[in-house]
């Protein structure tokens, strides 16, 4: 160890120890220092107070009033939660959340796993993998709905041109009951499966090739090795991504605004739609508000016991 | 020697190759999803307004018709579209960047009283989810407190909350935090006040963060429909993402393939270009959590 080092250490420690109170004379030395610290923040706190910290204030405030655009807020105490939790719309539009999670899971979480195991595997090729499967990461959800809106159609579409080769009936994919959600949820892994594979991929990159040399001399196989070594090595980001995953469907909006606007009826009708709905075609912010806090309670809650499940299995683990 | 849970050695077998070879089929069939819509986008836009229809899976056109991307470049007004998009997020990126640097930097090298609390606030806006306060938000851009301006139909009510990014800010002080202090006393020493120890040494040596946050936020405000969609209402000032979701349907089939595929080709020329800036932005992300 290199000594010195050590010692500045324990010196700085004694003297966070005995910390001195703050003298008026060194106050006043440091005003101008603090002067310009604060004027070098001054803009970041303004803009974060006036476009995201008060916004978050007056949305609970407002959860409990009564906002009319235009009109003066009168108060109306727990009125719009209990309205909230009486409309019909609140169990339809959080039970379509947790389809979409659960399609989202089912046919994305495990695919960009698979994709970084494989693309680390290549002995070539690995730039054009990485960059082909981002493409899709970087295209505005408002210009490709245009496009998938066409590949979706009833007629003349090219998915329903496809099925028909194979003899398979057309399918009305968006107006369809049992097919609108999960086509949705396509264009959203579409959208984003790459992001998550190039993650993984990122972190399997530090996976030590003497620990696969090592496995091997053991007459470990292949496939072993990918249970025992890669995967392993991916769960805690794996974890992460699960919780990403889950916070992103749960806030999803761009694509079923555009591309169904909810329907068919109230299928794909999300709580972050309906708080588009009730404020700005319906001007019922206050409502809108409750929905707003519901949404924060919901993703709260998820991530508390997520941070607990996870807390206890790495107690387990260890 | 590059190896992966394959050794080079097992790869020449005749199991190896076997594996190898599926897994390129696996990965080339991935990619070809992953393109389609680029692809159809493309010949679709290729093709004439009845031909477009026409029954079985004709992806190329018989006769591509270039001169749709002409019409739709004209119908569409796409130079003005574009003009706007490039405006707005050329601007916001610029403005962004300038404010979470001079944030950061304070918070990582001028130690202002209270930046825990500060640094805690920034963080908040993390957790959550900026749909939940969209509502108040929209209200304040329509009227801005005490002030009383609104700035509807102004690209100022877009830039300024664009510059709301705690992300670039942590981003930014953990590799602020990294520059060796006795450079900043040095220079505080020689008589160099704070603007010019950010110009002239911060800024300098951090410049490879600042792309890959300036190519991060350049795809993520040109992403950006919600906000734009609400606040520029006047045709003539609106983005491309939000103009052409609105006309498309005034206009055949062929030729919204043609004008969208257009549309699609400036983030992606930037992502291929600066793709290995987009790489390391993209594992910041994943850390951040």
């Amino acid at each position: 160890m290199n000594a010195p080092y050590a010692l500045d250490t324990e010196q700085a420690t004694t003297a966070k120890k005995h910390r001195q109170p703050i003298k008026l004379s060194s106050l006043r030395a440091a005003l101008p220092r603090q002067l310009t610290a604060y004027l070098f923040l001054l803009p970041a706190l303004l803009l974060f107070a006036l476009f995201a910290w008060l916004p978050i204030l007056s949305s609970i405030q407002m959860s409990f009033q009564n906002v009319q655009l235009g009109g003066t807020p009168t108060w109306a105490g727990l009125d719009n939660f209990e309205l909230m939790l009486r409309d019909p719309v609140f169990g339809t539009a959080w039970k379509n959340s947790l389809e979409f999670a659960s399609w989202s899971l089912l046919l994305g979480y495990f695919v960009p796993v698979v994709i970084a195991i494989l693309v680390r595997e290549m002995r070539h090729g690995k730039a054009f993998f990485r960059i082909v499967y981002f493409l899709p990461t970087v295209v505005p959800a408002a210009v490709s709905v245009i496009i998938w809106r066409f590949i979706y159609d009833p007629d003349g579409g090219v998915l329903n041109e496809l099925l028909a080769q194979f003899g398979i009936a057309r399918q009305l994919w968006l107006q369809d009951v049992a097919l609108a959600k999960p086509a949705l949820v396509v264009v959203m892994t579409w959208a984003g499966f790459g992001t998550t594979a190039l993650i993984y991929l990122a972190s399997l990159q530090d996976v030590s090739q003497e620990l696969f040399e090592a496995a091997e001399l053991d007459g470990a196989t292949p496939f072993q090795r990918i249970i025992h070594i890669s995967l392993p090595h991916l769960y805690p980001v794996m974890s992460l991504m699960f919780v990403l995953q889950v916070i992103a469907v749960v806030q999803v909006f761009t694509e079923p605004f555009l591309l169904t606007n909810g329907g068919p009826g109230r299928e794909t009708l999300t709580p972050a739609m309906n708080i588009y709905n009730r404020a700005f075609i319906r001007m019922d912010m206050g409502y809108a508000s409750a929905w707003s806090v519901s949404m924060i309670l919901v993703l709260l809650v998820f991530s508390l016991i997520y941070r607990y499940v996870n807390s206890k299995l790495m107690a387990n683990t260890d | 020697m590059d190896r992966g849970f394959f050794s080079n050695v097992e790869l020449r077998t005749p199991g190896g190759r076997l594996y190898y070879t599926i897994a390129v089929i696996a990965l080339l069939v991935v990619a070809a999803l992953s393109l389609f819509p680029f692809f159809f986008a493309f010949t679709s836009g290729l093709k004439d307004s009845t031909e477009i229809f026409a029954g079985g899976l004709n992806l190329f056109p018989a006769l591509p018709r270039w001169e749709n991307y002409g019409r739709a470049w004209t119908l569409f007004e796409m130079p003005r579209l574009f003009g706007n998009s490039f405006v707005i997020v050329g601007v916001g990126v610029v403005l962004r960047l300038l404010v979470s640097s001079a944030a950061a930097f304070s918070l990582s090298k001028l130690k202002p009283f209270g930046g825990r609390v500060i640094s805690l606030g920034f963080m908040l806006t993390l957790l959550i989810p900026s749909i939940a306060y969209f509502v108040p938000l929209y209200t304040t851009i329509a009227k801005l407190p005490i002030v009383n301006i609104s700035l509807l139909n102004s690209y100022w009510g877009l830039w300024l909350p664009y510059c709301v990014d705690a992300f670039s800010i942590f981003v930014l002080k953990t590799f602020f935090d990294r520059i060796p202090s006795d450079l900043i006393d040095s220079a505080r020493v020689d008589g160099a006040n704070a603007l010019h120890m950010l110009m002239y040494i911060v800024i300098p040596l951090s410049r490879s963060i600042l792309v890959v946050l300036a190519v991060l936020a350049f795809v993520g405000l040109w992403k950006d429909f919600l906000l734009p969609y609400l606040v520029l209402t006047d045709p003539y000032t609106q983005p491309i993402t939000v103009r052409l979701f609105y006309i498309a349907d005034d206009y055949s089939v062929n030729l919204q393939m043609a004008a969208s595929f257009m549309a699609l080709l400036p983030p992606l020329v930037i992502a291929i270009l600066l793709q290995r800036y987009m790489k390391i932005g993209l594992t910041l992300g994943g850390v951040k959590g």
